[in-house]
């Protein structure tokens, strides 16, 4: 599928990357593009390599091959802390909260870096406003809060980073469906604030409701990309996530 | 590593094996005896303890354990009427009933608090027997030791062939686990313990038959060394001193590597003989070969000499990547 | 039969074995790593403190002025070059680099300064005090007094800094940790250092205490463990806590079943938690 022509404000580019874990290849030939301002999803199963995706991104794993900019710096060989403070924060898969550390402490441990820490204020008044629930629990214990609220917390904690980038990998993992349209709200208004957001999901149908573009991953390769509403229309897509066939359809 | 290897080794260690047998016969002098002696003590131990730390993943701490009970079971038979030669396979039997006996509590702890706990039963057991007198009679002042009875006539090359069997046997015993069922068992679980469980591996037995085996064989060498000192006592026997050794031998010469403990055992009791008169150079210079060769070659001397001897057929085996690569 | 004396004896005591482990639990705490050369190291500020002493006259306390940063330090490069490489290699490294390390230090110990057992005397070092009719060593008191000085310093530390909080998310999830920009690294060397500190001022009230010798570091060692587990990791605090119970516990059952089972009391004791109860009675 060729690329957009209206190739504005690429925020990540990613070209022709191989991740490896250890000898095992998770990753092939992927490219892929981020635009400042959108919403942009990466769909595919379990294995499909997401979240080493979005790994190599953070810089937890390194790109055997091919390079990843983030507004036009290489950061393929960076440590995890130096991505962080340029500006790219990850929500990891599972919440992972700090389980013994307060609500309070958790959202303090997000902006550690030099460059969010001096705007914590700024950003604790933020993140209350947008997640009104984790004002009032401010001293709890984080491993005693509901799956939505620990949920909260970690975006929350990711946006302590004061990013431009977000990475959210599999939000809606076992959260009930009002808590997930919650969080898509929260989503929309991170957006509006002027952040990216990249997310991960499983969940087809609603993703390609949420997002602008899409891309869609299969055991580690690229196998289809484009504007959210024009994949939901694809033959291929329906086929595969929807188990529609076009001779089946009315 | 095999092909020309497997008809190349037995002839070479039958040869060698020989050759150190024939050494008091041949009237090689005491101490040379004493040196090669010590050196088979050690290479049994060494051999063990790797195999429970290298290839069963169970750091034991509690060597001197049964290196101690073994050595106490025979001692104390000679008080009361039983010859050596049947005290000692007792001593065995004890060192692997009590392995038996701690199993079910020291397995449940993983890891690090494996280590810890089996840290500590040496030391209980040395307080139990600088209290308890077993049988009557002490050895001087406080003490709580005891004189091995009964071993007069035994000549130094008996004693001498004893290490020589249990070194001997300790390097079977190891190969022959590595290539049977439990030592497949074993390198399942050192890939990854939750996966091998999972496809049926019985992690429990395993780790224990491997534990109970490695006491019995360390018991044996332990018994033999006091046969050979002719006196046991409870601080130098239940010592860390004993697990220092072990572990330098080990680990310098290359754990979860067959050929490692030899390596290594050579390296340790040669340092320790070189630097008999200044005390604490020897262990000094140990502990800074030690952290060395952890850093630069983790797979020991026999790591590194392994990597100069197939550097010529190394291929690329892919790209490197920060964070952490499998021992 | 007066347990009083003896239960005094074992709380300060055990102040004393608190102070000697919050170092070994904020390590293991933190980096998941047995310290087997903690004993060691405080026995070496213990020699550091014998030297300022006996060849400069200083006051043993007064001397942490200078031995605490260098124990600082020491343990930041100790982290750094040594045990954080050996992280990279395998989870097994870093402990061997630490035995290597404790023998390093125990035979240089015994080179520099003989086998010799030596003591912190100071004028005040041998004194004693008294409740009511009975008599202690003030030393004791010194020990347990610091002991919880350091408890709460290094407890303040971890909760309201950022680098403490930075310590203590890493060690509760160490992924998660780098993903919040922190340079773990570079915290984990920290952490080593600042537990090095704390086992300055656990060898200079130790030596006070009792006499030394390079192999003292062992022993310690032993109770230190014995402290981790029964107060659990990851908590201060607690760490003190299980000091003060184990010396409880010894000092008891030395007053019951003689001087000479004191040790053995430990061990049954510390079994039985790692039986029963690994995680230990305050840990997480």
């Amino acid at each position: 599928m060729p690329i957009s022509a209206r190739d504005n404000d690429t925020v990540l580019r990613i070209t022709d990357v191989d991740v490896f874990h250890g000898t095992f290849q998770a990753l092939w030939n992927v490219s892929l593009e981020v635009r400042r301002g959108e919403m942009l999803a990466l769909i595919g199963a379990n294995t499909a390599g997401k979240t080493t995706l979005l790994d190599a991104i953070s810089g937890v794993l390194h790109p055997a091959r091919g390079t990843i900019e983030f507004e036009g710096k290489d950061i393929g060989g960076l440590d995890p802390y130096q991505i962080v403070e340029l500006g790219i924060t990850q929500v990891p898969e599972g919440r992972r909260v700090f389980p013994d550390m307060t609500v309070l402490d958790n959202l303090l441990v997000g902006s550690y870096a030099a460059g969010a820490r001096r705007k914590r204020a700024e950003s604790l008044a933020i993140v209350y406003d947008l997640f009104p629930n984790l004002s009032e629990r401010k001293k709890q214990v984080a491993k005693t809060l509901s799956g939505g609220e620990q949920q909260m917390l970690a975006i929350g904690r990711g946006l302590m980073a004061h990013p431009k980038l977000m990475l959210i990998d599999e939000m809606s993992l076992g959260l009930a469906p009002i808590v997930v349209d919650e969080i898509f709200k929260v989503l929309g208004k991170i957006r509006e604030r002027g952040i990216t957001v990249l997310f991960v999901e499983q969940n087809v149908n609603r993703t390609l409701k949420e997002a602008d573009r899409a891309y869609i991953l299969e055991t580690g390769r690229v196998v289809l990309h484009g504007a959210a509403a024009d994949l939901r229309e694809n033959a291929k897509v329906k086929k595969a996530y929807f188990g529609i066939d076009e001779c089946e359809a009315t | 590593m095999d092909g020309k290897h497997t008809i190349r080794t037995p002839i070479v260690a039958s040869l060698v094996i020989a050759a150190l047998a024939a050494m008091p016969l041949a009237g090689a002098p005491e101490s040379w005896l004493l040196y090669i002696f010590l050196f088979l003590i050690y290479l049994a131990l060494a051999n063990m303890w790797n195999l429970l730390a290298g290839y069963a993943g169970l750091i034991s701490l509690c060597q001197p354990a049964f290196i101690g009970l073994a050595g106490y079971t025979m001692t104390v038979g000679t008080w009361v009427g039983i010859p050596w030669w049947i005290g000692l396979p007792f001593g065995i039997l004890a060192a692997a009933l009590f392995a038996l006996a701690i199993s079910g509590a020291v397995f449940r702890l993983s890891g690090v608090y494996f280590a810890i706990g089996t840290l500590v039963v040496p030391e209980a057991l040395r307080m139990v027997f600088y209290l308890w007198r077993p049988v009557g009679g002490k050895m001087h002042g406080a003490g709580a030791g005891y004189m091995v009875k009964g071993i007069g006539d035994i000549s130094s090359g008996s004693i001498y062939w004893l290490a020589l069997l249990a070194a001997v046997g300790s390097a079977l015993v190891v190969r022959v686990i590595l290539r049977s069922r439990l030592g497949l068992g074993l390198a399942a679980i050192h890939d990854n313990e939750r996966c091998a469980a999972s496809s049926g591996v019985n992690v429990f037995s395993l780790k224990l038959y491997t534990f109970i085996v490695a006491a019995a064989v360390t018991g044996f060498a332990g018994a033999v060394y006091y046969l050979y000192q002719g006196y046991i006592e409870p601080s130098a026997t239940f010592s860390v001193k004993w697990t220092m050794t072990l572990l330098l031998a080990t680990v310098i010469g290359g754990i979860r590597t067959e050929e490692g403990p030899m390596i290594g055992t050579v390296v340790v009791v040669f340092l320790y003989f070189l630097l008999a008169r200044y005390a604490g150079y020897s262990l000094l210079i140990q502990g800074i070969i030690l952290i060395f060769i952890m850093l630069l070659s983790p797979r020991g001397l026999a790591g590194l000499a392994r990597k100069i001897a197939t550097r010529p057929f190394m291929m690329r085996t892919g790209p490197s990547f920060k964070g952490r690569r499998a021992l | 039969m007066d347990i009083v004396t003896p239960l005094v004896i074992g709380i300060m005591l055990g102040g004393l074995y608190g102070l000697v482990a919050l170092g070994l639990s904020l390590i293991f705490g933190v980096m998941k790593l047995i310290n087997l050369a903690h004993g060691d190291l405080v026995i070496l500020s213990s020699y550091i403190a014998y030297a300022l002493l006996a060849y400069l006259g200083i006051d043993p306390v007064l001397g942490l002025v200078i031995s605490i940063p260098f124990m600082f330090v020491l343990g930041f490069v100790i982290q750094r070059y040594l045990l954080g490489k050996g992280f990279a290699i395998s989870s097994e490294t870093p402990l061997i680099i630490a035995f290597g390390i404790s023998l390093v230090l125990q035979n240089l110990n015994q080179i520099l300064w003989t086998p010799l057992s030596r003591g912190l005397n100071t004028s005040y070092s041998a004194m004693s005090f008294f409740i009511g009719e009975r008599q202690f060593p003030l030393s004791y008191l010194l020990d347990f007094m610091a002991g919880i000085v350091v408890t709460l310093a290094l407890r303040t530390f971890l909760t309201r800094t950022y680098m403490g909080r930075a310590i203590t998310a890493a060690s509760q999830d160490g992924r998660v940790a780098q993903l919040m920009g922190i340079n773990t690294n570079r915290v984990y060397g920290y952490a080593f250092a600042i537990a090095m500190g704390s086992a300055a001022i656990a060898g200079v009230f130790l030596g006070m205490t009792f006499p030394f010798t390079p192999t003292s570091g062992i022993s310690f060692l032993t109770i230190a463990f014995g402290t981790v587990i029964i107060g659990g990791l990851g908590s201060m605090v607690g760490t003190f806590f299980g000091g003060v119970i184990l010396g409880v516990f010894q000092t008891l059952g030395g007053c019951l079943f003689g001087p000479a089972s004191q040790m053995l009391i430990v061990y049954v004791l510390v079994f039985l938690i790692l039986a029963i109860r690994p995680r230990g009675l305050f840990g997480r």
